[in-house]
């Protein structure tokens, strides 16, 4: 979704003034226009000076230190050019982390919103009760990330875990969940935990598509599958894509790992189990526990370019088959 | 699921349209239930004795009920005191954050001017921007400008609005009638009161989820507090993941259980109390 596509689904309200009637006594138009973009400046600068302060600033200030053995304490820095950034691409365990974050967010961004637009899906038959039902699913999404590490970790434990009580009261053995290989698993389901978020954005999307067209494509007797596939997928298309990419953006910024670890705390970074190393976490041990300010510097904006990258890809390569409802009445 | 079917075979449908809808409730049952078990099993586990945690086979019930766990959790670390931290941080940030996203939000559904498209664009664009490439250079700015452990960072980045808000607000007024704004600037009314006198009023749902979404932000924010404040000043968010261990050093998963489930309380209150207006903000404000 791209500045003007949003613009034009949603830019319903003209500009006032372009009447041309100019107010209180016979004033200039040139004044009324002049008054509405100081307006537009002054309600737009809160965003503006903090975005520029805020963002741009410390931005640019990560680009400097990542040229730069700077680590917090000792005044014997110096410059480096980019020497961070080639033993970046040379360091492997960069790369395995970055691996690990990039499969990680492939699995779990298609899955969180298949499971989202689901529940959505469920929620939305006309059934007895079903805001309380939505209320419920939803309630897992505004647990704090805190509660949801300690929640799963309870319930994922070697002795005391519900998952493991289950298994062995099937005669199975106890599996030690939250170290390798199964650590990731855990965290594919604390994150899927949270559907509920995708579930309310899908359920408002789904309120959009029009009913006659789902009763036209019944009258012609097409399957409920075919219905799904021909009509509320496409007319839901820029929610999904939406989600997919600010779902990609949060999933290889997650610090859950760090949570669901042994001992959450950001100096016990080490005790992440492997598969669950992944990029952030390899940021946090070079910025925290080693304090390697450049170096983690470097790692970030590498990532930062990386997710502008993909962010471009995903919108190439999907501007074909999202499908924008435009209204008729914005383009005049 | 039609009813309208041939007469011959009406019992055949009301039957399948009984097995559907045993199908949807099951399906609905279940799936609630899976979402809420992980809920269920920490308070559960906030119940029992370490004893009972360190046990195998597992224990489901605690033999006898350890209320006491909770009164623990709260007196072994200043509970109250952390919790009075997360809520001026999470008060401060979210108001201040809702009424600057609000007014900036206005600024981009009703007003015009040279450049803004380009602006929209790229505070559409910052929304995908990952928000942990600035942090960690913020703290280091902040902690030159000695704001580090005060609570000054929230009230900044609260004044300066947040881009998903303004986006939620921004699609909200751009709903609204122009003849709201064309009568009061007949009347001589300038923008700002316009926005303060008529537009605000008309928006208490996305005030409300506006409020929500950026009160959960920081209740439940982790780095931004064990970055930028020392241990006493920090959120119950951090003291709950770190301060829950014996004198050796070893994490007390009961305590930490019920810790837990008291710091998540407050968010699900606020949530079931706000929950109707809070969707019907995010319905109407069409963010999708």
């Amino acid at each position: 979704m791209t500045a003007d596509q949003i613009a034009s689904v949603t830019d319903r309200p003209r500009p006032l003034a372009s009447t041309g009637r100019s107010r209180a006594g016979g004033r200039p138009r040139t004044s009324v226009t002049g008054r509405r973009h100081r307006a537009f400046y002054l309600f737009t600068s809160p965003w503006i000076i903090g975005f520029l302060l805020l963002t741009v600033v410390p931005m640019a200030y990560a680009l400097w230190l990542s040229f730069t053995t700077f680590d917090g304490i000792s005044p014997h820095w110096r410059y480096v050019g980019l020497g961070n950034y080639r033993e970046l691409f040379s360091d492997s365990v960069t790369w395995q982390a970055l691996g690990r974050a990039g499969l990680f967010a492939a699995t779990s961004v298609p899955l969180s919103i298949i499971a989202g637009l689901a529940l959505a899906l469920l929620v939305n038959r006309p059934v007895k009760g079903r805001g309380v039902f939505r209320t419920l699913l939803y309630l897992p999404a505004v647990v704090p990330p805190v509660g949801a590490g300690i929640a799963f970790k309870q319930l994922f434990d070697q002795n005391s875990g519900a998952a493991n009580g289950i298994l062995t009261s099937l005669g199975f053995d106890a599996i030690g969940w939250l170290a390798d290989p199964y650590a990731r698993y855990v965290l594919l389901m604390t994150l899927l935990w949270a559907a509920g978020n995708i579930m309310i954005i899908s359920l408002a999307g789904l309120q959009d598509v029009p009913r006659e067209l789902h009763e036209a494509a019944r009258i012609d007797g097409a399957s409920a599958w075919r219905t799904f596939r021909s009509i509320t997928v496409p007319l839901l298309s820029p929610v999904l894509l939406f989600q997919t990419v600010t779902g990609m953006i949060a999933s290889v910024q997650t610090i859950m790992p760090l949570l669901l670890a042994p001992l959450g705390d950001t100096s016990g970074i080490t005790t992440v189990p492997q598969s669950n190393y992944l990029y952030m976490m390899h940021v946090f041990a070079q910025y925290f526990a080693l304090g390697r300010y450049g170096y983690a510097s470097a790692l970030l904006w590498v990532l930062f370019v990386l997710i502008l990258v993909t962010t471009g890809l995903v919108f190439k390569f999907t501007s074909g088959v999202v499908f924008y409802n435009v209204d008729p009445e914005a383009k005049k | 699921m039609s009813s309208a079917s041939s007469g011959s075979r009406a019992t055949d449908v009301r039957v399948r349209v009984r097995v559907n809808r045993l199908v949807l409730y099951t399906a609905l049952v279940v799936v609630t239930g899976l979402f809420l078990g992980p809920f269920g099993w920490l308070v559960l586990t906030g119940l029992k004795t370490q004893g009972e945690l360190a046990a195998s086979p597992v224990h489901w019930l605690p033999a006898h009920v350890q209320w006491h766990n909770f009164a623990d959790a709260f007196t072994q670390i200043d509970f109250l005191g952390y919790a009075r931290n997360s809520l001026i941080i999470s008060l401060i940030y979210a108001t201040l954050v809702t009424l600057s996203s609000a007014w900036v939000g206005f600024g981009f559904a009703r007003l015009t001017a040279p450049g803004k498209k380009t602006l929209f664009g790229i505070l559409l664009g910052s929304m995908m921007l990952p928000q942990m490439v600035t942090l960690l250079p913020t703290y280091l700015i902040f902690a030159k400008l000695g704001m580090v452990d005060t609570y000054w960072p929230w009230v900044l980045w609260g004044l300066s609005s947040a881009p998903y808000l303004v986006f939620l607000f921004r699609q909200f007024f751009a709903g609204l009638p122009r003849e709201l704004e064309e009568a009061a600037i007949v009347d001589g009314c300038g923008y700002t009161g316009i926005f303060w006198r008529i537009f605000l009023p008309q928006s208490w749902p996305v005030l409300a989820a506006s409020f929500i979404i950026a009160f959960t932000w920081t209740w439940g924010d982790y780095i931004a507090p064990q970055l930028l404040l020392s241990t006493d000043r920090t959120t119950l968010a951090v003291a709950v993941m770190t301060t829950y261990v014996t004198d050796a050093g070893t994490p007390v998963p009961q305590l930490q259980a019920a810790a837990s489930v008291m710091y998540v309380v407050p968010i699900l209150l606020i949530f079931l109390v706000a929950q109707r207006g809070f969707v019907a903000g995010m319905s109407t404000s069409g963010l999708k």
